[in-house]
């Protein structure tokens, strides 16, 4: 199997891997923030905060894979 | 209950991060050139759209009385397409390069991170807030 082979294989690979990865940690992280929010209602605005920010960063993984995907896209012959 | 990490937190985080870009963008014009200078900055302000999205997103889904629908349908009728394909064209402009994209992108995530970094090391968060100074008893 030779160098571009490789990359057509391992590059849609990277990004199923990242998309699956972020889907499962925004998943429980969702999932856990909605039992905390109805544990305490009241507090729903520093775990709204807590869950904005690890969605963005989350998402952020993502696109970071997405950019590397586009990056390393060219170099596919 | 302490506002400090409040949701407060995240429109100071955003206030701050515009501000940093529009400082950044003279001297980046100046020092970096023209397109590496908009490029970072066009990361920027799509980084910043894109967490004003998912945070109206989340404030108008998940919150104790339920979901406002026609809203969040709005939202991601708003966020997934067009900004997701916003952000395909900045990457495909040819004057581009993807690392001013991605610095400028990340620019956000570099500021939350300080502003929590200051919080912790100047100890903000464990002072008494003035309005939970309960007062000693005789």
């Amino acid at each position: 199997m030779d160098y571009q082979a490789m990359l057509s294989w391992a590059l849609p690979m990277g990004v199923g891997l990242a998309a699956v990865g972020s889907g499962l940690g925004l998943g429980r992280a969702v999932g856990s923030a909605m039992e905390a929010i109805g544990r305490q209602p009241e507090a729903s605005g520093k775990i709204q905060t807590a869950m904005i920010i690890g969605a963005a960063l989350i998402e952020a993984l993502t696109i970071y894979a997405l950019v590397v995907f586009f990056m390393m896209f060219g170099k596919i012959g | 209950m302490k506002e400090n990490l409040d949701l407060g937190f995240l429109d100071r985080t955003l206030r701050t991060t515009g501000i940093v870009l529009l400082i950044f963008l003279p001297f980046g014009l100046y020092y970096l050139g023209v397109f590496p200078a908009l490029a970072v900055f066009s990361g920027g302000v799509w980084g910043i759209l894109n967490f004003v999205f998912i945070s109206a997103l989340v404030r108008t889904t998940f919150r104790a009385e339920g979901p406002n629908k026609h809203r969040t349908v709005a939202l991601m009728l708003f966020k997934f397409p067009l900004l997701y394909v916003s952000g395909y064209f900045l990457l495909k402009v040819p004057q581009f390069d993807v690392l001013p994209l991605v610095a400028g992108f990340t620019t956000l995530f570099a500021v939350m991170t300080l502003k929590a970094l200051g919080r912790l090391v100047l100890a903000l968060d464990d002072k008494e807030q003035p309005h939970e100074r309960v007062p000693k008893a005789l």
